[in-house]
């Protein structure tokens, strides 16, 4: 799918405070892609992880923030592993996480899983997906 | 030898198995594992942002425990521990900016004497006096394979394992320091050791889908039939696991990636800990087999046991 993208007229705000979160330097990557063809879950998202950093680096703050990808991301550092720019992307994904409407609904709360499944599961899993995915 | 040994919260009620084949191991190969006291939750995550740095006191508490014990080493099993406890370390280690902050939050924790009661505050702040190491390069570096196959019980015959190391043992490799991140030895020497043959297949160190088996269960049944496929297509009896979510998806969820993946025969899912206690001559009974939802048992048939390793 083609898509005309037009760069924010302030990039740099949004671009600053992803890299003082993250640490990471976005505009290192070059857009080879080796992030979202090594990712596990690459199929189900929406914008793919290089395209998340394209979308940072013209200040498309408002297209990233509605993303499906940033819950998507098990931050298996795969693609921080083969970055050859030492992006770590997890780190950026987290970021924008941090960003989102403190105030707004979790993307995964304790009330979407089952009392069962909650019994079923691993400790770490909840300690681990509610530390991501919300507030 | 006497070690400090970290379980964390899955290993005491949910998966039991690799605590317990943990210990019954080591008592066999002379190591005395020390739980420091009081130890609480790791957090599970390491916190990726700058300002989220709070998610460091858990880790750091416990590592100061152990120091406070008189410890050096601090011994985990769980790949979702290490990685928290290790990078936690480090961070601390290496910004003093953080390890400002954590210890002034830190300093004011309440230290109960277990004997007079007496209630205590003002800890000496922790700098990373304690070397984080996973139970496999504990293994390798301070127990040494040579050991173990003097200890060896009984003959695994080339059983034919493919280790899964998962996301967090390897990555980030800067932080994590274990092995190569794309061409690891680490886990393939271990099942050499006790007796295994190591299969070597391509999904070793992918991700099996973690915490997104609770949100997106089709996602992990995905990631997870990939490492499955190709650990059987390679050869594999079974596949060895270091982390008890790896254990989950894989083992606990295997029916359901059966129904969606109709070509896939099933494959057993063992941790590490489970061949090296059998190898070591460790009764059956207490591996921890019966919280397998896919049969291990017939991995550890049992075969008379002799002396057949030098």
């Amino acid at each position: 799918m083609r898509v005309k993208l037009k760069a924010s007229s302030q990039p740099r705000k949004f671009i600053e405070r992803i890299e003082e979160l993250s640490g990471e330097n976005v505009y290192a990557c070059y857009q080879c892609g080796r992030c979202s063809a090594g990712c596990p879950v690459a199929s189900e998202m929406d914008l793919l992880p290089n395209q998340i950093i394209r979308l940072i680096q013209m200040g498309l703050e408002e297209d990233v923030l509605r993303s499906k990808t940033l819950f998507l991301c098990a931050s298996c550092f795969t693609c921080e592993s083969r970055c050859p720019k030492g992006i770590d992307m997890a780190r950026v994904m987290e970021a924008v996480r941090h960003i989102l409407d403190p105030k707004g609904k979790d993307a995964f709360g304790p009330g979407e899983i089952s009392p069962e499944l909650a019994q079923e599961v691993p400790q770490q899993v909840l300690v681990s997906i509610f530390r991501k995915f919300s507030k | 030898m006497k070690v400090h040994y970290y379980p964390g919260c899955t290993l005491k009620q949910k998966t039991t198995a690799l605590d317990i084949s943990t210990r019954e191991a080591m008592k066999r190969l002379d190591v005395e594992l020390v739980e420091p006291e009081g130890w609480t939750c790791c957090g599970a995550e390491y916190p990726l942002t700058e300002e989220k740095i709070v998610g460091l006191a858990a880790p750091i508490r416990v590592l100061r425990q152990v120091r406070e014990e008189g410890g050096d080493v601090l011994v985990t099993t769980c790949s979702f521990c290490f990685a928290v406890l290790k990078r936690a370390d480090k961070a601390i280690k290496d910004d003093p900016l953080k390890r400002k902050r954590i210890n002034a939050y830190l300093r004011d924790d309440i230290q109960i004497n277990p004997l007079t009661k007496e209630r205590t505050t003002g800890f000496e702040d922790y700098a990373g006096e304690v070397k984080v190491l996973h139970l496999l390069e504990f293994l390798r570096d301070r127990v040494g394979y040579p050991r173990i196959r003097e200890r060896i019980k009984r003959d695994l015959k080339n059983l034919a394992v493919a280790p899964y190391y998962g996301c967090r043992l390897l990555r980030p490799q800067e932080e994590m320091a274990v092995d190569e991140p794309d061409s690891p030895r680490l886990f393939e020497e271990f099942l050499q050791a006790v007796g295994c043959a190591s299969v070597d297949y391509p999904f070793k160190q992918e991700c099996c889908g973690s915490y997104l088996s609770v949100s997106l269960p089709a996602a992990a049944s995905e990631a997870s039939y990939r490492i499955l496929r190709s650990a059987g297509m390679n050869g594999a009896k079974a596949v060895a696991v270091t982390c008890p979510l790896c254990f989950y998806n894989m083992d606990h969820r295997q029916e359901a990636i059966k129904e969606t993946f109709l070509d896939f025969p099933g494959l057993p899912v063992v941790f590490f800990t489970q061949l090296l206690a059998w190898a070591l001559g460790v009764d059956k009974s207490v591996l921890g087999l019966g919280e397998h939802r896919v049969p291990a048992d017939n991995l550890f048939s049992e075969t008379p046991a002799t002396e057949v390793r030098t």
